[in-house]
């Protein structure tokens, strides 16, 4: 089971080396954000100063590809329940749940190098953060990838249609950036935005980003965002194992 | 008995939007008995259910009732087990299009339990049998259709499986592509692989299986050797076309060496034991009646004759 999730990792791995452009243009947006945004964002902390600036807003512009990179991905998959990969992979003597999870572990590791680019750029910019938030703040991104990424997945076997799938991608995925407070933290809005926020699993992500990078490691944002996305990530997975069950009725 | 299914049903829930549905019954059981060593064909048009029917037998789609047991597995019960003894190539293929054909066969091979240089090995020995190795480390995007096709027949066969189902594995392919891949599936035979495989070529079904059954509507209509088969309709098979299709029809009835007339329009056709010998007796007795052909045809009687007989239309006008 584990070897068969490691061979399907090993096949994406392997595409994705052949073609390994891509994922870089990933990584365009939240650094662009970085660069041009943050500066703005001198009057929105106490201090005004740069470490702080991005300390603040470095975690939502990470969530932001965690999110974008990952929920796109079922797209490919769509394709594969067509042109009769998937139908193959289902007969085979293939454990079944590998097949989603070999490709949302190939998701997670590009989010994890991803992620150590821009925390890198951050760094170079001024970004001052520990060691244990470093690589707690890699596990946040690959958790929220694998739950973004299952749930793509579970999407494309559900509805199996290119339009009904970018359309439904695009409705969720604003309401979901904007009430979490990607950009700028909830707490300097209104009370109903903040009460809003605390049902979007997402706000949970964002804000133990900025208590990691804050070295806050005692808030509790941190083990509910880990819990929480843990949770969601089963559910993902067990729904796409259904859809691709039910692909052909 | 490597397939034996007994009433095989399948009902499926079609959408026809604003919520409604509807119960459409692609497979209305179905009996199959296909035995060791044998390539056994589904001959019949498009949307007759062969397509489900093998889906079933592969595991792909559990059955609405009916039992099936492949391989000496139950398809339901022990789904895992029949899983390891098939090679399944669908009409899709499944053959990976961004990836080089070798990729997807190395997967394949790695993931029926062979070690790395198992896989490598066995791979290296279906490229050379499909005359794949020069292009075994192209994107498959980049192939035409008849290497893609063998591209996915390898990956089919990569476990050496004892049975391996064929959906269509001839269609969309150049009549030079499908020669040759005739000549692979019988190969398989050769080496003790039973096969079935669906088609809505005659031809396809007639060249190449030992036994049929013709399926229409979900249901078998016929079954049995493509001789046997053509023998019980009649040996020969002599369609005419002319003005008085009725009267000519009557006529032709009630001659003794004809078995059976069938009309279609301004199309007769009378099946025959012997052509060579009643073709003379028959034209002689339309002179005697005066009717004027405008064309006449004698021809070995072949399967459509057989899927006219059973279903009252002719197959290539069934799709």
């Amino acid at each position: 089971m584990l070897r068969h999730t490691s061979l399907f990792l090993g096949y994406e791995l392997r595409f994705l080396l052949r073609n390994p452009v891509w994922p870089l243009f990933g990584i365009i947006q939240p650094v662009m954000y970085l660069l041009f945004f943050a500066p703005l964002l001198g009057s929105t902390t106490q201090s005004g100063s740069m470490p702080e600036v991005l300390a603040m807003f470095t975690p939502g512009s990470m969530m932001m590809i965690a999110l974008f990179g990952s929920l796109f991905g079922g797209f490919g998959l769509i394709n594969e329940t067509r042109n009769g990969v998937l139908e193959r992979l289902a007969v085979s003597p293939a454990w079944p749940p590998a097949i989603i999870l070999g490709r949302a572990a190939k998701d997670m590791l590009v989010l994890v190098v991803q992620a150590i680019l821009v925390m890198g750029i951050a760094m170079i910019m001024g970004l001052r953060i520990t060691l244990p938030a470093f690589l707690l703040m890699l596990g946040l991104m690959a958790l929220t990838g694998l739950f973004a990424a299952t749930l793509s997945y579970g999407l494309a076997l559900a509805l199996r249609d290119e339009n009904g799938m970018s359309q439904l991608v695009q409705f969720f995925a604003m309401p979901l950036t904007l009430i979490a407070g990607l950009f700028l933290p909830v707490s300097l809005g209104p009370d109903w935005l903040q009460t809003l926020a605390r049902f979007n699993p997402l706000y949970y992500g964002v804000e133990a980003g900025r208590a990691l990078f804050r070295d806050d490691l005692g808030d509790s944002t941190i083990p509910v965002a880990f819990g929480l996305l843990a949770v969601l990530s089963l559910i993902t997975i067990t729904w796409s194992m259904r859809s691709l069950r039910k692909m052909a009725g | 008995m490597i397939i034996e299914a007994h009433d095989l049903r399948k009902t499926f829930t079609a959408k026809r939007g604003r919520g409604k549905t509807e119960q459409v019954e692609a497979v209305r059981g179905i009996d199959l008995a296909v035995e060791k060593g044998e390539i056994f064909a589904a001959l019949g048009p498009n949307g007759a259910g062969k397509t489900t029917t093998v889906r079933m037998l592969a595991t792909f789609i559990a059955p609405t009732s009916g039992t099936a047991r492949v391989a000496g597995y139950d398809v339901v019960k022990e789904a895992a087990k029949v899983r390891e003894n098939i090679g399944y190539v669908s009409q899709a293929g499944g053959v990976d299009e961004n990836s080089p054909g070798l990729e997807s066969l190395m997967l394949a091979a790695r993931i029926s339990g062979m070690s790395k240089k198992q896989a490598r090995a066995r791979a290296d020995e279906l490229l050379e049998a499909f005359s794949l190795t020069e292009i075994a480390n192209r994107p498959a995007k980049t192939l035409s259709g008849g290497q893609k096709r063998r591209f996915a027949l390898a990956i089919g066969l990569v476990t050496a499986p004892p049975l391996v189902f064929l959906d269509e594995p001839t269609t969309g392919l150049d009549p030079q592509n499908r020669a040759n891949l005739w000549d692979e599936v019988r190969a398989l035979r050769d080496q003790g692989t039973s096969v079935l495989l669906t088609t809505h070529y005659l031809d396809e079904a007639d060249a190449l299986c030992d036994r049929l059954i013709i399926v229409d509507h979900g249901q078998i209509v016929a079954q049995g050797t493509p001789n046997e088969l053509k023998k019980e309709v009649a040996g020969d098979v002599v369609t005419l076309r002319l003005k008085g299709v009725d009267e000519a029809r009557e006529l032709l009835a009630a001659q003794p060496y004809i078995k059976e007339v069938r009309a279609e329009d301004d199309l007769l056709r009378a099946y025959l034991d012997d052509g060579e010998h009643g073709l003379p007796r028959l034209l002689r007795a339309l002179e005697e009646r005066s009717l004027t052909l405008d064309s006449i045809s004698l021809d070995r009687a072949t399967l459509d004759d057989v899927f006219l007989r059973h279903t009252g239309r002719s197959l290539r006008d069934a799709a």
